[in-house]
């Protein structure tokens, strides 16, 4: 049950984008086609998903004060967090280099629209700012925090795919020259953020 | 020397890890200490806020050390442990940590203010998205809340990280943890609501599950020293 | 010392035409969560423009170097180890800002500037021009952090770097305080004003399609 709740707060309440805005420079670049859009949002939840747990299992159990205490009591006082940064943005970084290349592999269509943009998820702000929480939260478990990292990425995935649909119909609409184009899609993403701010009540 | 060869690569990455591992190690351990003294006038600032005083950081240190004149731990029927008093940053009542559960006993914290003696409790609990806490300071009857004082991780500014704000913590002044001498603790309820039997205070609006955060934490971290206060209630 | 024309653009241009947040369109994160108060939005701009120029010095001393294989890695490395210092430095000498810019510190690693400078100018320039470069990048978002964080802490709690600035007699009058300039959406609907202004007046940044 803890998990479900979870999910669903990550999807709704502490969306990645509309809570924190965090994952926005691609956000904006990318959302201007729904098929690009869902393709992006699955890239990073599956790079969330995977590097969040193994972030999770390296804070706990090398860098975190006390955490290499299974390799013997000596070892109680190390304080290896000054490394997490790096050894964050390592996991990230190599992780995102696989995933190009599975997708170079077996979707060669969705590598050419995407672009620059997918060896960008290595730094995109949701997926270390997602880690970086992780540290943060202290989540009781494992299963917990891949819960975290599942909805979390989910939440950007509907974020973006929301923006991509609307920004479609956007074509025929008459914008101020000024708004044209970036002006416009902040106004969006201000009212949608409000829009989601609805869900905070949620209880499961 | 030829950039794009492979051992070129291998011994360029290497040498650069060497370099950023060194200098960030170095780095840690050259501001540590400051680092840590700050936690430690952090931890002051909460104390004093739960009295109901805001110190910044440069004046924190002494208003604490003019103010707070016992600290000490308690064992669970709320006898002092001996041996544990002292109040400096060094001692068992400033270093125990509240989940630790093979420690000597549970923080008490006693200030002096304006010749009244006022009794400062831990407590710690899970909001949200991760630990909340904070402090409560008790009269001398054991009973009467003088202040609170409440921190959190993660939660979500604007609703569940508003239990920091003044508006949430005064309405705890004056609150009582015991009715006829039995620990009822204080409820948090949802704003409009009330409960029978003990005091409550209005939770946050839109930070229903952080609000009831807190109200787990004042019964079952609070709950710890019942015996303390009931104590103290049949003494005074 | 005079500036020469290029140094002057190099260092200025960020400031208005080719400022990071609202031209380029990098660094846009950070920008919107740390600017509920004016404090954090300042120290927040000030750690961005450390890094940026720092950043942009060690890349460009080493470009001739770097490996062109790692060259990603490299720049990830050097920037994460600069943040970490920044970090431990906050930590040690600015407690309670650290607290209240928590992950946001750390965050500044993907900030997209950064990167963005490392590979558009540091990797091809000189150490002199790109530590500009760095400067002028970090001072054109710390611009708009400073404008979000003034507006978003007066409407929204009344005070400015922490200090009363609406007088007491206006709350009495029924003036109150803005809650929903402490939450998120108002910070971009807040950059989506400058950039309407902005626009406006150089009309040569308006986007053609939507």
């Amino acid at each position: 049950m803890d998990a479900i709740n979870l999910i669903v707060r990550s999807i709704f309440v502490d969306n990645m984008i509309f809570a924190y805005f965090l994952g926005m420079c691609s956000f904006l670049a990318v959302s201007k086609n729904v098929k690009t859009a869902l393709g992006l949002g699955i890239a990073v939840t599956f790079v969330l998903v995977i590097t969040l747990p193994l972030n999770y299992l390296l804070e706990n159990y090398v860098l975190k004060a006390g955490a290499l205490v299974w390799l013997g009591e000596e070892f109680a006082d190390v304080d290896l967090s000054v490394f997490s940064l790096l050894i964050f943005i390592a996991v990230i970084a190599s992780f995102t280099q696989l995933v190009e290349m599975i997708i170079e592999r077996f979707s060669p269509a969705l590598y050419n629209s995407l672009g620059i943009f997918l060896p960008l998820i290595a730094v995109n702000c949701a997926i270390l700012g997602g880690s970086l929480f992780m540290q943060q939260r202290e989540f009781a478990n494992l299963g917990l925090a891949t819960s975290y990292a599942f909805g979390s990425g989910i939440g950007w995935l509907l974020a973006i795919v929301g923006m991509a649909a609307i920004r479609e119909k956007l074509e025929y609409s008459n914008v101020p020259k000024a708004l044209k184009g970036l002006g416009i899609t902040f106004i969006i993403t201000a009212l949608m953020a409000i829009g989601f701010m609805s869900f905070s009540g949620i209880n499961i | 020397m030829n950039r794009e060869n492979s051992g070129y690569t291998i011994i360029y990455a290497s040498v650069m890890v060497i370099i950023v591992a060194l200098g960030l190690a170095f780095t840690h351990q050259v501001l540590s200490d400051r680092q840590t003294a700050n936690v430690n006038i952090d931890k002051m600032q909460q104390i004093l806020r739960s009295l109901n005083i805001d110190a910044k950081p440069a004046e924190a240190e002494e208003k604490y050390n003019d103010l707070v004149k016992n600290a000490y731990l308690i064992n669970i029927e709320g006898v002092k442990v001996e041996g544990t008093e002292g109040t400096s940053p060094f001692d068992p009542a400033f270093t125990a940590e509240l989940s630790d559960e093979n420690a000597e006993g549970l923080p008490v914290y006693e200030a002096e203010i304006d010749g009244a003696v006022r009794y400062i409790i831990p407590m710690s609990g899970a909001g949200l998205w991760g630990p909340i806490w904070g402090y409560l300071s008790v009269e001398a009857d054991g009973s009467t809340v003088y202040g609170s004082e409440f921190g959190h991780a993660g939660e979500t500014p604007g609703l569940g990280a508003e239990i920091v704000s003044p508006a949430f913590r005064n309405q705890f002044k004056g609150r009582e943890l015991l009715k006829s001498g039995v620990f009822m603790s204080i409820a948090v309820v949802k704003p409009g609501q009330s409960v029978a039997g003990r005091d409550y205070v209005d939770g946050i609006s839109g930070g229903t599950i952080t609000s009831k955060g807190v109200d787990h934490m004042l019964l079952t971290s609070v709950g710890k020293y019942k015996s303390f206060l009931m104590n103290l209630n049949a003494a005074n | 010392m005079a500036l020469s024309s290029k140094t002057k653009t190099v260092l200025l241009g960020p400031l208005n035409k080719n400022n990071p947040i609202i031209v380029q369109v990098l660094g846009i994160c950070s920008a919107l969560a740390v600017t509920s108060k004016l404090e954090p939005a300042i120290v927040m701009a000030i750690a961005v423009t450390i890094v940026t120029a720092f950043g942009n010095v060690i890349i460009s001393l080493l470009r001739k170097t770097i490996p062109n294989r790692i060259r990603i890695i490299v720049q990830l490395v050097v920037v994460a180890a600069l943040v970490t210092i920044v970090s431990e430095v906050l930590k040690a000498f600015a407690y309670d800002v650290n607290k209240q810019l928590s992950v946001f510190v750390g965050l500044i690693v993907t900030n997209c500037i950064l990167m963005g400078r490392l590979e558009a100018f540091a990797l091809g320039n000189g150490p002199w021009p790109s530590f500009l470069d760095g400067i002028g990048n970090g001072l054109g978002y710390g611009w708009i952090l400073v404008v979000v964080g003034f507006f978003r802490e007066l409407l929204g709690s009344g005070t400015l770097y922490g200090y009363h600035v609406i007088p007491q007699s206006f709350y009495n009058a029924g003036y109150e305080n803005n809650g929903l300039m402490m939450l998120a959406p108002m910070a971009i609907l807040l950059v989506a004003c400058i950039i309407w202004i902005h626009r406006s007046k150089n009309k040569e940044l308006q986007e053609e399609t939507n």
